[in-house]
């Protein structure tokens, strides 16, 4: 019997097709990097019921994905220094083309599609100069390179759109890494991280930590009515004071701050960061320290600590959140509560990204 | 990934020693390892200052011997990245290595060509750029063909005496702080302290075994082998005087020593531990290329393949049967980053 995907990839290799969208990718809500057994890397659609809808091979590590507005398209992109990201049809199952860093750069793992979903938008190293810069991609001329400006700082690591516009928020983590001595930190004590928007090409705001914050690396980012949601990643010796933020354009940093107990909980260390669906709630990962930390948005205080052993991923979903770990589990966190389902054969990368939102 | 899973099943399925005898694995690696190394590099690093205050020339053997001594104490902490060495990075200004944009070559010779007078004052240098600082700097002053030649002999001389009075006195405060208050922080977890729990120092011990071991076989051997089409033999550590390989030697031996003291009591931990760090150091030994000049041309290069490979095969010992014996879980996320 011929199966949906099958007949639909049928009819795509026809060009019969009218425009697919989500649905005929078996309605995924999320998409996740993983690693098999066997040592391979796919990134696989999650479905309801959290069941696997499509598993795609990656030719090397993956890191996280951004998911086309409208079409059932995903891009997966290589764990820094990787140089590859992979389109994918998710309703076929197929690759639909390969991205390749242009000379000079590398991928850092994260990317975000413009509002219409023409263009997508890539942190990317300038490994010589030791510059962030953002590349720009044509989506309809086929993932073309399109051209390239300044992230705003070094070590761009997450990038997202804000809300429906075409403002773009990145993570300038600050570390200065050179793919000849592969993943190590070149300049911790001078780095200096910053938070920046970018609009048509331009930095038109950047906000700092305090200087004594300044190995506070900023790396994952999640966006919600119009404020930013930020994790981080200490550099610096024993704990830090605060490791998440809550900022929007022209006012200040807020931090999200927890005793010193639940700050040394996190190991120094954010995996993702997401706001709840109604913006109220902001969790953090802590694959290292084996804790998921959920914060309440109108107090700025910690409201609960999760034991989430491995766990990277997390995304809204219900009232709370879904979160994947290293296990091969997809959990959902509500109320303070971990529910974890059944393990899969293989190990969760990372991060895990809403489709369609 | 295959050894990830291994991994976790390991953990689940043996326990992990006990808080008293973690206590005594800690102590010992404070008393036989890492304290006897700090106290020795700040030794020998005020020998260097001495020396360099008598002989500045940069061609002088005894200079240049002691140049040698210190910084073999240097590459013998060098995986001791923790407390005292971060504070106020000391390590940082001691070892300005890997520099891939040239950053030390740049600042020193800007300061020589200007004749800087900051770099004649060594309270005052802590301000310059750290990479004009410590061993790595001393060596681009001291063996580099277009230092040697470069701006006034005067100056050059001075800088030297300067940069060696700057890295005696970071080495001295390492060894300070451990012996004021860390080593015993170390050995008495409290709630106070830098460390908790005997888990919490047991497992800063087992990181620096094995960020060693990833910063030995990815940068000290993945830097000059680049890749097959372009290796980079002048990406090597201190080529300019011939100590690429003696440095794989010499930290092979400090992270072997420590990895041993904290496989004690396990036997059969300490066998495989003992066992990878004695192939990875005989490999050292038969390599007969200081330098690793040999990246260039394919049987030199697969004599150096070899060796990191044994590198890699004892991170993955490390991972897999050192770090459950100390309760470390190597998680697939928590492992390495993103």
């Amino acid at each position: 019997m011929t199966s949906r995907r099958q007949f639909l990839a049928g009819l795509l290799a026809t060009g019969l097709a009218p425009t697919p969208t989500w649905a005929d990718a078996g309605s995924p809500q999320f998409v996740a990097a993983a690693a098999l057994p066997d040592g391979s890397y796919v990134l696989c659609g999650i479905g309801a019921g959290d069941a696997i809808v499509f598993q795609i091979p990656l030719p090397a590590r993956g890191h996280a994905a951004a998911a086309h507005p409208t079409r059932p398209e995903a891009v997966a992109f290589a764990r820094r220094p990787g140089t590859f990201a992979t389109v994918i049809d998710c309703a076929s199952g197929l690759q639909k083309s390969t991205m390749t860093a242009p000379r000079g750069r590398h991928f850092y793992g994260h990317g975000a599609f413009s509002a219409d979903g023409d263009w997508l938008l890539t942190t990317e190293n300038d490994f010589e100069a030791g510059q962030g810069r953002i590349g720009v991609w044509d989506v309809r001329a086929g993932y073309t390179r399109a051209g390239e400006f300044a992230s705003g700082g070094i070590g761009p690591h997450e990038i997202k759109r804000m809300g429906d516009s075409d403002i773009f928020v990145v993570a300038n983590g600050g570390i200065d890494t050179h793919p000849d001595s592969g993943r190590t930190k070149l300049n911790i004590a001078t780095m200096a991280p910053n938070l920046a928007y970018l609009h048509d090409g331009l930095v038109v705001e950047t906000v700092a930590l305090a200087p004594d914050m300044h190995k506070n690396s900023i790396r994952h980012l999640d966006v919600a009515d119009g404020q930013v949601a930020f994790g981080m990643q200490w550099q610096g010796d024993g704990d830090p004071a605060v490791l998440a933020g809550l900022h929007r354009q022209g006012q200040p940093i807020v931090p999200l701050a927890a005793s010193a107990d639940h700050m040394r909980a996190m190991r120094g260390y954010v995996g993702s960061i997401a706001f709840s669906r109604a913006g109220d709630q902001v969790a953090v990962t802590s694959p290292v320290g084996g804790v998921t930390q959920v914060f309440d948005v109108a107090t700025n205080a910690l409201s609960h600590q999760i034991v989430a052993v491995d766990a990277g991923g997390v995304a809204a979903r219900g009232a709370g959140f879904i979160i994947s770990n290293g296990q091969g589990q997809l959990g959902q966190i509500a109320q303070g509560q971990l529910q974890l389902g059944a393990r899969a054969p293989l190990a969760w990368d990372n991060h895990i990204v809403p489709v369609g939102a | 990934m295959k050894r990830l899973f291994c991994a976790i099943a390991i953990f689940l399925g043996a326990g992990a020693v006990s808080a008293q005898s973690l206590s005594d694995v800690t102590g010992a690696a404070i008393d036989a390892h890492i304290l006897p190394r700090f106290e020795r590099l700040a030794t020998d690093a005020q020998q260097l200052a001495n020396v360099a205050q008598d002989n500045c020339d940069a061609a002088s053997p005894a200079l240049r011997a002691a140049y040698g001594t210190a910084f073999d104490a240097w590459v013998g902490v060098s995986h001791l990245r923790f407390g005292p060495t971060e504070h106020d990075d000391r390590a940082f200004a001691l070892a300005f290595w890997p520099d891939s944009r040239g950053v030390t070559p740049r600042s020193l010779l800007s300061l020589i060509a200007d004749e800087d007078p900051i770099g004649l004052d060594a309270d005052a240098y802590a301000d310059v750029s750290i990479a004009a600082r410590g061993f790595y700097a001393l060596e681009f002053l001291l063996y580099d063909d277009a230092a040697l030649a470069a701006g006034d002999a005067a100056y050059r001389c001075a800088l030297v005496q300067t940069v060696t009075a700057d890295i005696a006195a970071l080495a001295s405060a390492i060894d300070a702080d451990w012996r004021g208050t860390y080593a015993a922080d170390m050995r008495a977890p409290s709630q106070t302290g830098h460390y908790r729990t005997q888990e919490e120092a047991a497992q800063e011990l087992f990181k620096a075994v094995s960020t060693g071991l990833e910063f030995l076989g990815d940068t000290r051997l993945g830097r000059p082998l680049g890749t097959f089409d372009r290796p980079r033999p002048t990406r090597a550590e201190v080529w300019r005087s011939g100590r690429s390989a003696h440095h794989v030697a010499l930290s092979l031996a400090a992270i072997g020593e420590l990895a041993q003291i904290l496989a004690a009591g396990d036997a059969q931990v300490s066998d495989v531990v003992a066992d990878g760090f004695a192939r990875a150091q005989a490999r050292v030994a038969q390599l007969d290329d200081p330098v690793f000049a040999g990246v260039t041309d394919p049987s030199g290069r697969f004599a150096i393949e070899v060796l990191k490979q044994s590198i890699d095969a004892i991170r993955a010992t490390v991972r897999n049967d050192l770090g459950p014996k100390l309760g470390v879980v190597a998680g697939f996320n928590a492992l390495d980053g993103d």
